[in-house]
């Protein structure tokens, strides 16, 4: 219990940006500290998700709380090996277990900040008409998806903020630390639209049912659907 | 050198209105840092101990550093929840002057809905705080924020109290259901300027600042305020149930009172 504690107030820290203590956090694995990366992380955007979810229907918000976390550690682990080869690549000197407790950590400070938002994310669902009532309500359902966009960016920017700080501190200089940070922010990105295909719907239409994966969710890619939509916007 | 009693001890001062026999300071928290130069601590008067509600709020009004003191220290909890005590009891009674305006069934609901939308205001915006506190390098924990959340809310409660009379008298004298509506805001707007302006001066008291963060917070603070009295409503008038079927968004809803206002004359 006093471990779980003691690592929950390194959290913080990490918040901070103390570069100093996070830079030493990345030299040895340390399983409680890990553990409790992941529970933040888990924690944070499972609430994030549930609150997001919530606004198509109760159950859909236990299947976006399951999903949300899901995409995060699987973009983070199916982009270690590479993230570790790009790293040294492009300048900053270090292994697969840093590259990827640093990934680890940046995705913690993004989930705590989700965690926090997801009380005023849910206060905005409660107050907005449901999503079946889209044509009624317009205006109030752009206001939400607003929100959750403005609400990702805002933890993406901070969380990757503190990760060029802990890059540069891991040695390289500013430059390289940025073009490491855009490499993985390439691939993150890359991977994580996939990842966030293959799992969709996450908040669902009202025009579908609710459910945890679509019928065929190995079908097509993220990328295709955006082809598709540019060419029947502009040549249909 | 985490413990306030390793200090040298500050003769204790005579206050209006704690009694002389507890000048003790109470210990520091675990954790906690002496206080800086010129920080809260280092006037002795600030080191008077806070025992109950009633200091609390005469220290919220006449003497806050002595509030930012106390979160600093161990029993900060039991200020907290005095705090909070107060937010409560006040906000029920300004509720109560609330309700006098429709009377009936207005008189229960209109304080257990402020009350309670003031508090869980409170405790949606408290997680953000922390969060935006930590991105902007303050060194606070998160007892301390709860503390000075709990005091912003207190603050703003005390207040609306000072405005009760005032609302009464023209709770009593107006129809408009729009126009009490809009003095109830005014009030609001000023308590909750003084309430933040607290919360912004306790986090500089206590060496955390990040003024950026804070207004953002701080807007994001006021509009769940906001839209908590759309969500709660209503507050003023009547209604055939506790809570609304419909979901509205502030203005929409503050637009609608207004035209039903001019169009019927609105009566309570």
């Amino acid at each position: 219990m006093s471990v779980a504690v003691t690592e929950l107030r390194q959290v913080p820290a990490l918040l901070r940006g103390e570069a100093e203590s996070a830079a030493v956090w990345t030299e040895t694995c340390d399983a409680p500290r890990v553990a409790m990366w992941l529970a933040v992380t888990i924690g944070g955007s499972a609430a994030f998700g549930a609150a997001m979810g919530w606004w198509r229907a109760p159950e859909q918000a236990l299947y976006t709380a399951v999903k949300f976390p899901l995409v995060i550690l699987l973009t983070a682990l199916g982009n270690a090996v590479l993230n570790a080869m790009l790293a040294p690549l492009l300048g900053v000197n270090i292994g697969l277990r840093q590259s990827l407790l640093a990934v680890l950590m940046s995705f913690t400070i993004a989930a705590a900040i989700l965690g926090a938002a997801s009380p005023l994310l849910a206060f905005v669902v409660w107050n907005t008409p449901p999503l079946a009532e889209r044509a009624s309500a317009g205006g109030a359902h752009a206001f939400l998806l607003l929100t959750i966009v403005v609400i990702i960016a805002f933890a993406g920017v901070a969380a990757n903020l503190r990760l060029l700080q802990m890059l540069r501190r891991l040695g390289g200089g500013a430059g390289a630390a940025r073009r490491v940070l855009f490499a993985w922010l390439a691939g993150n990105l890359f991977l994580g639209s996939q990842l966030s295909w293959m799992l969709r719907p996450f908040i669902g239409s009202p025009g579908l049912s609710v459910q945890f994966l679509r019928d065929d969710p190995l079908k097509g890619s993220f990328y295709e659907a955006v082809f598709h939509a540019i060419r029947r916007l502009f040549l249909d | 050198m985490s413990d306030m009693n390793n200090t040298p001890p500050l003769p204790p001062q005579p206050s209006n209105s704690e009694p002389a026999s507890t000048p003790t300071p109470p210990p520091a928290a675990p954790g906690a840092v002496p206080p800086l130069f010129g920080a809260p601590g280092t006037d002795p008067a600030d080191r008077v101990p806070i025992t109950n509600m009633f200091g609390a709020s005469e220290a919220l009004l006449r003497h806050p550093r002595r509030i930012w003191f106390q979160l600093t220290q161990s029993g900060q909890l039991h200020l907290t929840l005095a705090l909070l005590g107060i937010a409560l009891g006040c906000a029920l009674v300004y509720g109560f002057v609330v309700g006098t305006f429709s009377g009936q069934d207005q008189l229960w609901a209109a304080p257990v809905k402020i009350a309670a939308g003031l508090l869980i205001s409170g405790l949606i915006c408290l997680p953000s705080l922390y969060i935006f506190s930590c991105l902007g390098g303050a060194n606070t924990r998160l007892l301390e924020v709860c503390g000075l959340v709990a005091g912003l809310l207190a603050l703003l409660a005390v207040l609306l109290i000072g405005f009760a009379p005032v609302a009464w008298i023209f709770s009593q004298s107006t129809e408009s259901v729009a126009a009490m509506g809009a003095l109830h805001l005014a009030f609001a707007a000023i308590a909750t300027g003084f309430g933040l302006k607290f919360l912004a001066l306790g986090f500089r008291e206590l060496n955390a600042r990040f003024s950026g963060g804070l207004r953002v917070w701080a807007a994001v603070f006021v509009l769940v305020l906001l839209q908590m009295t759309t969500a709660l409503r209503p507050l003023i008038g009547t209604s055939d149930s506790f809570l609304p079927s419909e979901k509205k968004f502030f203005l929409a809803h503050w637009f609608d009172t207004l035209d039903k206002d001019s169009r019927t004359g609105n009566p309570r």
